[in-house]
């Protein structure tokens, strides 16, 4: 364990974990918090589902099972998945677009 | 309930004579549990819908003996494998008995010689791989429901596969299974009589006729499958376009290339890429001008996957696609099944979230006619969505079946607020239904590629598709279940039991 994981403060901060990164808006209907994570735009939800809130960890593990989810699923498939950008780039050198 | 509760007890009484007491059930979570499937459902008249009892029998022996029961009392038996199926085909109408087969779900034989496997059909697709890649193999029928669907509703279904146009959809990959009749009796079905036949010319051809069936003609209860071996590599690219038209040409031109291992193009149009940009994290930040997608899928060796993806990056390249990159194109091809699992939501007409179910109709249409179909289609949803917040437009998406461009697997899907439904939203949904598979039948296609046309509304419409062959339909119907046991009121299939009716 690192020196900076032993100093971290241990256990469960109620404020810091629903505190979730300053909200960005990316679109007329969704807002980015934490890198990756993408939500509703709240005013969206206000009558008929009103949005949850998750601490930090949560949403987190969320997003990181669901990146665990895709793998496995690539895993199941097959053995090795072929990159499409390397494909693109030798079409683009062949036609010199490189 | 179509069962008195005194012709209830002497049911039971019977199964018990087949039956150990813990595989009938009859709580009332057990029958609501396997009353709907995951398409709409009237759920302000779930209670119209439920099965008398449920049993799990454990081999055909045991599930020959309860369709002989039912057959004998004259009570309704309902088929019930994964219950994931869109077209209600695991849906009691008239009560009854639902033989659920999940414990069915045993490898009885690996062939490694042979390359088939034997199982029981209450095995998950997902789980039958599990097994199979520790010997380096691979069961490729692929559906949208592949983590829960079951190997027996893909034979009752006739299944189709999102890798189909690789290595064939379930009609092509299942080569034989036992299938108890609906009097109770066993047959054995495949190419001629054979168990690991692929190919025969002798007798009828009845394996098609007992596929697909939703039900109505029996129980597949074991089965012997086609394997292949398991992948090496898969490539998923997606590709963006600012407008539907050169979308279209692209698959077009993907799906005609011949690539030998092409699994399949799909063509997502601007509502789609609409739906998408409201709550998918890889579309919401994509530019205003990305208008409609392209994705296609193949499995092989890597050095065959290679040459032949570089093919279709070129053929791409020529219609003016944008790659959208390796996260978003391995990402979404390995999310193809989670609309199963993932709770949806939609928007009413002023932009609030609504919880809603998702729905999808399908249609099998020709390469040519999917512009057209795809306007008439939203025309129709969108005369839903006018009239009321209940129904709200996913958008389409076109799949190819095969492997040479000829149809497609054509789609709309729906959101449905199922909690506001009642009688006057299910009627215009209903009517809506009947009109998209009219739509398909005049641009010369099939009401489905997929999920079957046996709901409300769709199955009004399936006489007028098969012509003679619906006559044919009533005719096999009463000679194979004289008492209309199996699944009733499910294609219109009563009208053979009408007085009058062909014999």
């Amino acid at each position: 364990m690192s020196d900076d994981a032993e100093d971290a403060p241990i256990g469960f901060r109620y404020a810091e974990q629903y505190t979730p990164p300053p909200p960005q808006r990316v679109s007329d209907v969704a807002i980015t918090t934490h890198e990756h994570v993408f939500e509703v735009d709240p005013r969206l939800m206000e009558r008929w589902v009103l949005q949850q809130e998750f601490p930090n960890w949560d949403s987190l593990r969320i997003m990181n099972s669901r990146g665990d989810h895709l793998a496995w699923m690539h895993r199941h498939f097959a053995a090795t998945v072929v990159t499409g950008s390397e494909l693109l780039a030798e079409v683009d050198a062949e036609d010199g677009d490189a | 309930m179509t069962i008195a509760v005194e012709r209830l007890d002497e049911v039971v009484t019977a199964l018990r004579s087949v039956l150990r007491d813990e595989q009938i059930l009859t709580s009332k979570p057990d029958r609501y549990n396997r009353a709907r499937v995951p398409a709409p459902f009237p759920v302000h008249r779930w209670a119209e819908r439920l099965p008398d009892l449920a049993v799990l029998p454990t081999s055909t022996e045991e599930v020959a003996a309860v369709v002989r029961i039912a057959n004998d009392l004259r009570v309704p038996v309902v088929p019930r494998d994964g219950g994931t199926g869109l077209t209600d085909g695991a849906v009691p109408l008239r009560g009854g008995i639902v033989v659920d087969v999940k414990r069915m779900n045993q490898v009885k034989e690996l062939d490694l010689d042979n390359r088939t496997v034997t199982v029981g059909t209450g095995i998950s697709m997902l789980k039958l791989n599990e097994q199979l890649a520790k010997h380096g193999l691979f069961y490729p029928d692929d559906p949208a429901s592949y983590p829960c669907s079951l190997v027996g509703g893909r034979i009752g279904t006739s299944g189709w596969s999102l890798i189909g146009s690789r290595y064939g959809h379930t009609r092509d990959l299942v080569l034989s299974f036992d299938h108890v009749l609906p009097t109770g009796e066993v047959m054995h079905v495949g190419d001629g009589i054979g168990h690991k036949v692929s190919k025969s010319s002798s007798g009828y051809q009845l394996k098609q006729l007992f596929m697909g069936h939703q039900g109505t003609l029996g129980i597949a209860t074991e089965a012997t499958l086609k394997l292949f071996p398991k992948p090496e590599a898969e490539l998923s690219p997606f590709w963006a376009f600012d407008n539907y038209d050169d979308a279209y040409a692209c698959v077009g031109a993907l799906a005609r290339a011949g690539v030998a291992t092409f699994a399949g193009a799909v063509l997502f149009d601007e509502w789609k890429v609409a739906y998408l940009r409201r709550d998918d994290e890889a579309y919401i930040p994509q530019p205003s001008d990305v208008r409609a997608l392209v994705c296609a899928v193949m499995y092989g060796y890597e050095d065959e996957v290679r040459p032949a993806g570089r093919r279709l990056f070129r053929i791409a390249k020529e219609h003016g696609a944008r790659y959208l990159g390796d996260e978003i194109s391995e990402g979404d091809w390995a999310a193809r099944h989670d609309r199963y699992a993932t709770p949806m939501h939609g928007r009413t007409k002023a932009g609030q979230v609504v919880p809603m179910s998702w729905h999808c109709e399908d249609a099998a249409i020709n390469y040519t006619h999917l512009p057209s179909v795809t306007k008439a289609w939203h025309e129709i949803v969108a005369e839903l969505r006018r009239r009321t917040d209940v129904f709200d437009d996913w958008g389409m998406f076109a799949y190819t079946s095969g492997n040479t461009g000829v149809d497609y697997l054509t789609e709309i899907d729906v959101g449905i607020w199922e909690q506001q439904l009642d009688d006057r939203a299910w009627e215009m949904w209903v009517k809506a239904k009947r009109d998209i598979a009219a739509v398909a039948l005049a641009h010369h296609g099939s009401i489905s590629a997929c999920h079957g046309s046996c709901r409300e509304g769709e199955v009004d419409l399936v006489p007028d598709e098969l012509g003679r062959g619906f006559d044919v339909m009533l005719e096999v119907k009463r000679a194979l279940d004289p008492n209309n046991i199996m699944n009733p009121g499910k294609y219109l299939l009563d009208r053979a039991y009408e007085s009058g009716a062909r014999p």
